[in-house]
This record gives C-alpha cells, sequence and structure tokens, in this order.
C-alpha cells in the first residue's frame, strides 16, 4: 500500500474539489453549535461519519475487487486492470476538474445520460431528482451528537465524482482491509479543509478556493498516474499463473492452484 | 361505493395526499398508505412531538449504521474461503475470529430487527389492503425466519449465517417505502400550495364594528370579512367598502392586477394588493372558487383512466399469485437443498415484486401530470381526459372569442373633414363612456384621451343617452340637436347625411363583413369606425405548434365566407365559414371520420354543443369558472399557447406511463423467475425494488418538473410562486407598474 499518503494526500487537497456540495453541509453542521469548541466536535462527529461510509464503501469494493480478480485471474491480470481504469478514472476527474478538459466535452457526454437527453429535448432544468436529499436535510437540522454522526455517515453516499475515483482505486487494492485503508485514508484527507471551512467559513476566500481547487486537481491527477503505472507494472509481469487450458476449468484451477502473494 | 363527496375527498393519505384507494377510513385519525409515508410523516414531525420525530429518523439511521458493520464483518466472513484455499493464516486463530464475527453480526442485526422490522409490523397491521398487509407481513416472516436459522448457525458454530440479508432488506424495504412516501409527495406538491393559499384565520366584523378572529371554516354566509393589503381574499363574496388592486392570477392567469370597488365580486383566493376591504362573504369557503378548482384536481386524480384500470385488474391478481408463487418456491427449495434456501428464494420472491413498480406506475405519472397542468392554468376533469387527449389526431378551433380577443379593434376611422378628426374622436370617446356595447369600449381604446382634458372645460360631460339596439345619443351643449353614435342604419334613419367618400368606405367593410359604426351631428355624418376583430397574440403560433404535433387543424367560424377567407390568409390554416352551430357538429363528426379522434378548442359559451360533440372540448378562458361542463378539459386564461403544450403533455404522461408499465411487467416478471429460481438474493432482490420504483418515481416527476411551461415567465410560475413569500413579492412589483391604470380609473 505504498500509495497512502499519496491518496490521503489527494483527499487532502482534493477535498477543496468537494467544498461546492459538502461545505454547504459542513457550514450547515456548524449551525447549531453554541460556540467555536462544539462546532469544531461536531465537524469532526460529522467527519468521522462520513469516514465510516467512506470505509465500508472501500471494504466491500476492495471485497468485490478480490472476488472479481479471484475469479478471473487465469484469464486476465484482474489487479492490473483495474489499477489501470482506477488511474484513468482519477485522471479522469483531476482533469475535468483542473478545468483542462472543454466543457464541450463535457456537456456533449453528459446528453447521453437519458435525464439530460431529456431535458434539453424539452427545454427544462436538469435536475436528476434526487429523492433522498429531504431525509438528509432533516438529519443534517437535527441536534444531538448521533444526528451528526449519521449525517455524516448518509453524507458518505452522496455521488461525488472523486469519491468513485479512489473506490475504483479501493477495488484494485486486492483485499477488504486495503480497500477500507484506501478509503479511509482518503476520508482523513478531507477532514482538515471540511472542518475548516464548517469552522470558519469565512477563512477560504473563494480566490482561495479556485487556488486549492487547481492544486487538487492535479494531485489527482498525480494519484491516477501512479496507479496507472502499478498497474502497466503489474501487468506486464503477467499473471501470477499460467491460463489453464479451457476457460471452463479456470474456476477449479485457481481455487486448487492459486497461492499466497 | 356510496360515499358521499366529503368522504371520499378525506380518504387521502395524511402525508402524501394522495387517495388511499378503495379503503374507507375513520377521517379523524392520521391514515398513511404506506410504511413510507407514516415514517415520512412521523420525522417530519406531521403528527405527534418532536421527540417522535427525532426517534423515528435517528432509529432509521441507527438500524443503517448496524447494518453497514454487519456488512463489513460479513464481508469478512466471506473472504475466509479464499483465504482457506490459499492456506494463508493459521487455521485456529481463523476460525476463533471467524466466529467472533459471526458473533458481533449476530449481535450488532438484532436491533436492526427491532428497530424497522417493528414498524413494519405495525404498518401491515394498519395498511387498509389485506393483500399488502399479508405480503408485508410475508417479508417480515421470512426476515425473522433468517434471523432465526443464522442465530441458530451461530450457537451452533456451523452453517450459514443471513443476518446481511435480513438487515439489508429491512433496510432497503425502508428506504424504499420512504423514497416512494417522498416522490408521491411531490406529485401533490402543486395543488397542496393552491389549497395552502386560503387563510387559516378571518377577520370578522359585526354590525357593532368590532372585530373577532374566526377559523376560515367556520366562515358563512353574510359575515363581513376584513381583508387587509397582502392578505387573501378567503371565500368569494361582494366588495362592501373600500377599493383595491386585486391580483387573481392564480384563477385567471392573469397577471396585471384588476381594480375592484364597491359592488364588485371579489373570488376566494385573490391577492388584495393594496386596500383595507370589507367583504359581505357569498359562498361559505368549501365552495369558492378556489376550493372548486382544488376540488376538480382532486376528483381528477381520484378517478381512474383506462391505464390505471389495467393496472388495478393487473395488481388485483398480482399480490396473490406473488404470494402463492413465493410459497410455492419457499416448499420447493426447501426440499430440494434447505429450508435456509427455501426461506431465501422466498423472500427474494416478495421483495423483487412488492411493493411492485406495478401499482405506482400509471398513477405516479397521471398525479405528477395533473399537478403540472393545473400549475400551468391547466384543469384537466380526470385522468382519462389526458388519456384521451393523447390519442387526438385532429384539432378544431372556434373562432370567435376563442382565435380572436372578445374585443374588437378599430380597423378604420373615416371622417368626412379632416379638420374634425379631434373633436369626432372627443365626442365618440364621451358617447362611447356611457355605454357598455363591446364597440364601445373599443372606440374608448382607439380615442384615447387625446383632447379629452382641453374639451372638458369647454363642455361638461354630456348625459349619454341609450337607443338600445341602434346606439347612444347625448345632447352637447351648443348643439340643436342630439351627437348619436351608432348603426350606420340609425343614422340615415334619423336623417344624417352620408358624405359619398364615407359611403364607399362603408360599402367596403360591409362586403369584407366586418362591422362599422357611424357618428354624426347637425345634419351630417361625421365619422365612421370600422371594427376589425384582433387575433389573440399567439394564436397563429398554437395553430402551427398543434400542426406540427401532428394533428389535422381547423377553424370552424360562423362568419361569412368571405371573412373566414381573410383569416385563413392570416393564420395559414383551413378556416370552415357559414357555419351554423348544428353544421360545426357535422364538420366535427367529418373531420373523426377523415382524421380520427378531434378535439374542439372554444369558449365553452356559444359552442357549447360543438364542444360536447367533439372527443374532447378545451375550453378557453374560463377562469373562475372552471365548472363549464361541456368541457373536459379548461383552461384558465386565454393562452392558446397552452393547447400545444396540454396536447404535448398528454402524450409525454401517455408514454411515460407505457414507459412504466412496460418496465414494471418486464422487471417483476423477470425478477419473480429469477427469485423463484433461487437464483436471487434477497438482498439485492431488495436493492433492485428500490431501483426499480426510483425509477417508476423519477421518471414520472420528470412529467411535474421539466416540461417547459410555454408563455411568458409568470404565466409559468402563476400558481405555485402566487403561494410563496416571493410570488407574493413580485405580486407587488407589479402593483408600480398597474398603478397608472388606477390612477386613470379614479379619474374617469
Amino acid at each position: 500500500m505504498s500509495e497512502l499518503p499519496l491518496v490521503f494526500l489527494g483527499g487532502l487537497l482534493g477535498s477543496a474539489h468537494c467544498l461546492g456540495m459538502c461545505g454547504g453541509f459542513a457550514v450547515m453542521i456548524g449551525a447549531p453549535a453554541r460556540s467555536l469548541r462544539q462546532n469544531l466536535a461536531r465537524q469532526i462527529v460529522y467527519s468521522v461519519g462520513r469516514i465510516f461510509t467512506y470505509s465500508v464503501l472501500g471494504g466491500a469494493l476492495g471485497y468485490a475487487g478480490l472476488r472479481l480478480a479471484d475469479r478471473l485471474s487465469g484469464l486476465i491480470n484482474m489487479q492490473a486492470a483495474l489499477a489501470l481504469v482506477a488511474g484513468a478514472l482519477l485522471v479522469a476527474v483531476g482533469l475535468v476538474s483542473a478545468g483542462l478538459v472543454p466543457r464541450k466535452v463535457i456537456a456533449a457526454s453528459s446528453q447521453w445520460l437519458p435525464w439530460n437527453r431529456h431535458a434539453a429535448h424539452l427545454g427544462g432544468a436538469v435536475t436528476p431528482g434526487c429523492l433522498a436529499t429531504g431525509m438528509l436535510g432533516t438529519f443534517l437540522r437535527a441536534p444531538g451528537w448521533g444526528h451528526v454522526f449519521l449525517a455524516g455517515m448518509l453524507t458518505g453516499f452522496l455521488p461525488c465524482g472523486l469519491v468513485y475515483a479512489f473506490l475504483a482505486l479501493a477495488t484494485s487494492g486486492g483485499s477488504p482491509a486495503a480497500g477500507m485503508a484506501t478509503m479511509a485514508a482518503f476520508g482523513l484527507g478531507t477532514v482538515p479543509l471540511m472542518v475548516l471551512t464548517g469552522g470558519a467559513a469565512a477563512l477560504v476566500t473563494p480566490a482561495l478556493r479556485v487556488r486549492m481547487l487547481k492544486v487538487a486537481a492535479w494531485c489527482v491527477v498525480l494519484t491516477g498516474i501512479v496507479s496507472i503505472a502499478r498497474g502497466v507494472n503489474a501487468w506486464e509481469l503477467g499473471p501470477r499463473e499460467a491460463p489453464p487450458a479451457c476457460p471452463l476449468c479456470a474456476e477449479n484451477a485457481t481455487a486448487q492452484e492459486a497461492v499466497a502473494p | 361505493m356510496n360515499n358521499s363527496p366529503a368522504k371520499e375527498a378525506a380518504a387521502t393519505c395524511t402525508y402524501c395526499h394522495l387517495p388511499l384507494g378503495t379503503v374507507t377510513v375513520d377521517t379523524s385519525a392520521p391514515a398513511y398508505c404506506c410504511l413510507g409515508c407514516r415514517l415520512a410523516a412521523e420525522v417530519t414531525g406531521q403528527s405527534g412531538q418532536q421527540g417522535a420525530a427525532q426517534w423515528a429518523l435517528a432509529r432509521l439511521g441507527l438500524a443503517i449504521f448496524l447494518s453497514l458493520n454487519v456488512m463489513m464483518f460479513t464481508m469478512a466472513l466471506w473472504t475466509q474461503d479464499l483465504y482457506d484455499a490459499r492456506g494463508s493464516g493459521s487455521g485456529e486463530l481463523a476460525a476463533s475470529l471467524a466466529d467472533l464475527f459471526r458473533y458481533l453480526c449476530l449481535v450488532l442485526s438484532l436491533p436492526v430487527l427491532f428497530l424497522l422490522g417493528g414498524p413494519l409490523f405495525e404498518s401491515a397491521l394498519a395498511a387498509g389492503r389485506k393483500d399488502v398487509a399479508a405480503a408485508d407481513l410475508l417479508i417480515l416472516a421470512g426476515v425473522i425466519a433468517s434471523y432465526v436459522y443464522s442465530a441458530i448457525s451461530v450457537v451452533r458454530g456451523a452453517g450459514h449465517v443471513y443476518f446481511e440479508v435480513g438487515c439489508a432488506v429491512l433496510v432497503m424495504v425502508t428506504l424504499g417505502r420512504w423514497l416512494e412516501a417522498t416522490g408521491k409527495l411531490r406529485t401533490t406538491a402543486a395543488l397542496e400550495a393552491l389549497e395552502k393559499l386560503l387563510p387559516a384565520q378571518v377577520r370578522i366584523v359585526d354590525a357593532t364594528g368590532t372585530e373577532t378572529l374566526l377559523p376560515t371554516g367556520q366562515l358563512c354566509v353574510g359575515h363581513l370579512l376584513r381583508v387587509l393589503p397582502g392578505e387573501r381574499v378567503a371565500t368569494d363574496g361582494m366588495l362592501v367598502r373600500g377599493r383595491a388592486l386585486i391580483d387573481q392570477q392564480v384563477l385567471t392567469g392573469e397577471s396585471r392586477p384588476t381594480a375592484k370597488s364597491p359592488g364588485d365580486e371579489l373570488l376566494g383566493g385573490t391577492l388584495n394588493l393594496d386596500g383595507d376591504l370589507l367583504i359581505e362573504v357569498r359562498v361559505p369557503p368549501a365552495a369558492s372558487s378556489l376550493a372548486k378548482v382544488v376540488e376538480l384536481v382532486r376528483a381528477a386524480r381520484n378517478s381512474r383512466g383506462r391505464y390505471q384500470r389495467l393496472a388495478d385488474r393487473v395488481a388485483r391478481a398480482f399480490l396473490p399469485a406473488v404470494v402463492l408463487i413465493a410459497l410455492t418456491a419457499f416448499a420447493y427449495h426447501w426440499q430440494r437443498t434447505g429450508i435456509d434456501e427455501g426461506v431465501l428464494a422466498g423472500l427474494a420472491v416478495l421483495l423483487i415484486a412488492c411493493p411492485c413498480a406495478l401499482g405506482l406506475a400509471t398513477p405516479m405519472a397521471v398525479w405528477a401530470a395533473l399537478g403540472a397542468a393545473s400549475r400551468a392554468g391547466v384543469l384537466v376533469r380526470n385522468g382519462e381526459a389526458l388519456e384521451r387527449l393523447a390519442t387526438i389526431r385532429a384539432v378544431r378551433f372556434d373562432k370567435t372569442g376563442t382565435l380572436t380577443t372578445g374585443a374588437p379593434t378599430i380597423a378604420v376611422c373615416a371622417v368626412a373633414n379632416p379638420n374634425e378628426r379631434s373633436e369626432v374622436l372627443s365626442r365618440a370617446r364621451r358617447l362611447a363612456n356611457g355605454s357598455t356595447h363591446i364597440f364601445s369600449q373599443s372606440i374608448v381604446d382607439y380615442a384615447g384621451d387625446g383632447g379629452l382634458l382641453t374639451n372638458s372645460r369647454r363642455w361638461p360631460d354630456p348625459v349619454v343617452c341609450t337607443a338600445p339596439g341602434r346606439g347612444v345619443l347625448a345632447q352637447f351643449a351648443n348643439d340643436e340637436a342630439p351627437t348619436r353614435l351608432g348603426s350606420v342604419r340609425w343614422l340615415g334613419e334619423v336623417g344624417l347625411k352620408m358624405p359619398s367618400a364615407m359611403g364607399k368606405v362603408v360599402a367596403a367593410a360591409m362586403e369584407r363583413g366586418d362591422s362599422v359604426s357611424a357618428l354624426g351631428w347637425n345634419g351630417q355624418v361625421r365619422g365612421v369606425f370600422v371594427f376589425a376583430e384582433s387575433l389573440r397574440p399567439g394564436a397563429g403560433e398554437a395553430l402551427g405548434d398543434c400542426a406540427a404535433l401532428g394533428c389535422d387543424v381547423a377553424v370552424l367560424t360562423g362568419d361569412h365566407r368571405a371573412r373566414a377567407a381573410a383569416i385563413e390568409r392570416d393564420l395559414g390554416v383551413s378556416v370552415v365559414g357559414e357555419l351554423l352551430p348544428q353544421d360545426k357538429v357535422t364538420a366535427l363528426r367529418a373531420a373523426r371520420d377523415l382524421h380520427g379522434p378531434v378535439a374542439m378548442v372554444g369558449d365553452g359559451i356559444n359552442d357549447a354543443p360543438a364542444l360536447a360533440a367533439s372527443d374532447l372540448g378545451i375550453a378557453l378562458g374560463c377562469g373562475a369558472d372552471v365548472s363549464r361542463e361541456s368541457a373536459a378539459i379548461c383552461l384558465a386564461t386565454n393562452d392558446l399557447a397552452l393547447v400545444p403544450w396540454t396536447i404535448a403533455l398528454s402524450r409525454q404522461t401517455v408514454r411515460i406511463v407505457r414507459q412504466n408499465l412496460f418496465w414494471a411487467f418486464a422487471y417483476n416478471t423477470l425478477g419473480i423467475a429469477l427469485a423463484a429460481a433461487g437464483w436471487l438474493n434477497p438482498a439485492w432482490a431488495a436493492a433492485a425494488m428500490v431501483v426499480s420504483s426510483s425509477l417508476v418515481i423519477t421518471n414520472s416527476l420528470r412529467l411535474s418538473g421539466q416540461l417547459a411551461t410555454p408563455g411568458q415567465d409568470d404565466s409559468e410560475s402563476s400558481m405555485t410562486s402566487s403561494a410563496s413569500p416571493v410570488g407574493e413579492i413580485e405580486a407587488r412589483a407589479d402593483l408600480d407598474e398597474a398603478l397608472p391604470h388606477a390612477v386613470e380609473a379614479q379619474l374617469s
């Protein structure tokens, strides 16, 4: 897990990316607090909730990656392929948020999403209506530590390109534990900025935010490149096992012949 | 079903306000259509105390948290076989760790059963429909069975555990129902916003002048109601004292406020912008104009269209069939592999099928469309009318009052002596001012107030007399004979001479079928006004849009053939002239034979027979008078663009209903087959259920949000925006614009 520090850094700097959406939540979480101390405590509990969800998701995808690798290891080098996919995804997310992908391309590709296509056709607003927002809002406004934690937990499930990119990385980690570690590192990385935003929104000026966003984007790209490099490296080493003669026997073969890495 | 209307109206879910179906309920207690609504209502604190709301919320969150933990431990258990196969790890340690994890799963997942299973059980007991209740109870039974089986496995230290399945099923079922409730609430949001416009309390003034506050419901006919600026009128009544600008947008769609003075009628739900008003109540609030609109939409929602009846019929057979298949799958897999597999297969069948997307497919789409329509000022009498509108292949428009504005404009104003022009206009205006004939209004508008103020110093206002059916006359100060404004024939009869140049103008106008009025004094006709009907703004575009939707478009009119030809040139669609009312009916029949179902668009007053004879009548400018029986669809405004918009909406609705139904049928058939075969884990089935009903709901909600309403922005948001404080501010901003008109009205 050589890239855990890098993942942490990716989260740390990448979280500037999330201030748009989650920054608002952090501010809401801080709203009922009576003192700065209480606010900070609320922010941290909120972040712990998020990290919990990230870790669970990372663990689940790590498990999925493990299963996938186990099933298909006889056919292709799954670990390497997943690392390549994750790397590509991270690079793409990074480039998009760095503003290097022309808006036209983004618009054109988002045309393929069914609701967007429909909306464009009718000239209406583009809103992939989320039915769950009401629930999250209720948690965000509720007082009490338990609710703050639960709000964080639900926030972790919100759709976010950055989270998905790191989840792809978690999938390539090879075990639930590695996946959990990856996502926990990512989540920890997002804590400082979120706490800062929620605790002292005024400190993060729009100009600073734009600059951080740029740095964050490149950091995500870097994480992606490292992942790709790892994938290429693993790919060149080749599958650790010789491919069996017949794909139908692959499952048997792997079960019997797989050895510890 | 011989429920009284009031009782039927009350049979709606306390949370999402949608009809509860065939259940008769005690109207005093809150009733919910599903677990989701019960839960969401508890959480939002609409029923019960704050503490209870928080507990319901925490219960769900806690259950999710515990379930996620169970998942993690289960996943760790699942990797065991891989590590075993790889021979890594010391066997004994791994085994004791696995044991620990299994115990942890048991400990963590038990609370989930109580947190979420309890409410599911309660709502199943309270459910109005027995088949739904049975399915819910069976799901619960399946979950409990999987718990018991797993617990035994843990204690024995051997066998599978399925705690994660039980947790996932409970969480997913609860979340799914919640999402459904949220979606349903959204479809009714537009109507509820309308209803909330009426104030909860009203100010009553008694004979001695003392004011008392009264709940709106207790308002009776004859009460004197005081309405302050910025408040809404609670019910229809007559203005007794005070003047004000009234924003009637909610009912008429007209964004410009109307000036009201004592004696005028005020409609319930309209907004008093600037006056302190005293109103005599004429109808109880429950029968006010706004209440009628709300009642109409509600009745439309309760009625069931063709697709809904189809879905109902299938659903009636569906649930019992699902229960049967689930029990069969349970028995079969129990016999074949073991009781755990049996329970899982049966549970998966129940989950994949229930609560079926099938039941939501049609009503969600129709409700959302009805809501969107009512927001745009289109009142659809029932869901069936909406479905029928989608099949329309030809549209026939009435001309007078529909394509043309009711009030004619002056096309030509000819004067005998060019130097006399301002004199002619000034006299015409003064005479016209004293008459209520529609031509008079046009003359007043045309003449404007040019010269009026300067001349009024010379002459005091004359007394205007009406000669019924002929015109108006008044004696001006320095004349020996009265000045007359009226039909050319009347002026001829009283001996006013027509100069030959003006005679030609009159003859040409008669030829075209246009109406003419003449003005004369001192033995001569001095001026001639030729009236032309003006087309409504956007009439041409609306007809073009209808044609673009693939409808055959034509105009039916009783007008002269020459006039019809002129309109045909203006509009670019075929215009059939010289039709008597019964001819219009024949023309509609012919169109039906040629093209298919025909919709007739009219004002619902002089063309009622044609509206009734068409497959679907659309009445324009209904305003508060939504109960025009001849039309299945009423447009509150005169905005013709709403006609193609509504057709497009109805087609989109039917398309979405079909998509939903197709999806629901395909998904259920495939899902049940997979589940019955034992190839579907209940946890996945539960997730698929959430995804499926979310798909159906989101697909339907596209109707309520994303169809851009035609016309200007204010007409688009007329009904909803007025409900919000922003709307009120906007309405007030309109005030500045309207003030000059009010001043003018008071001056005259």
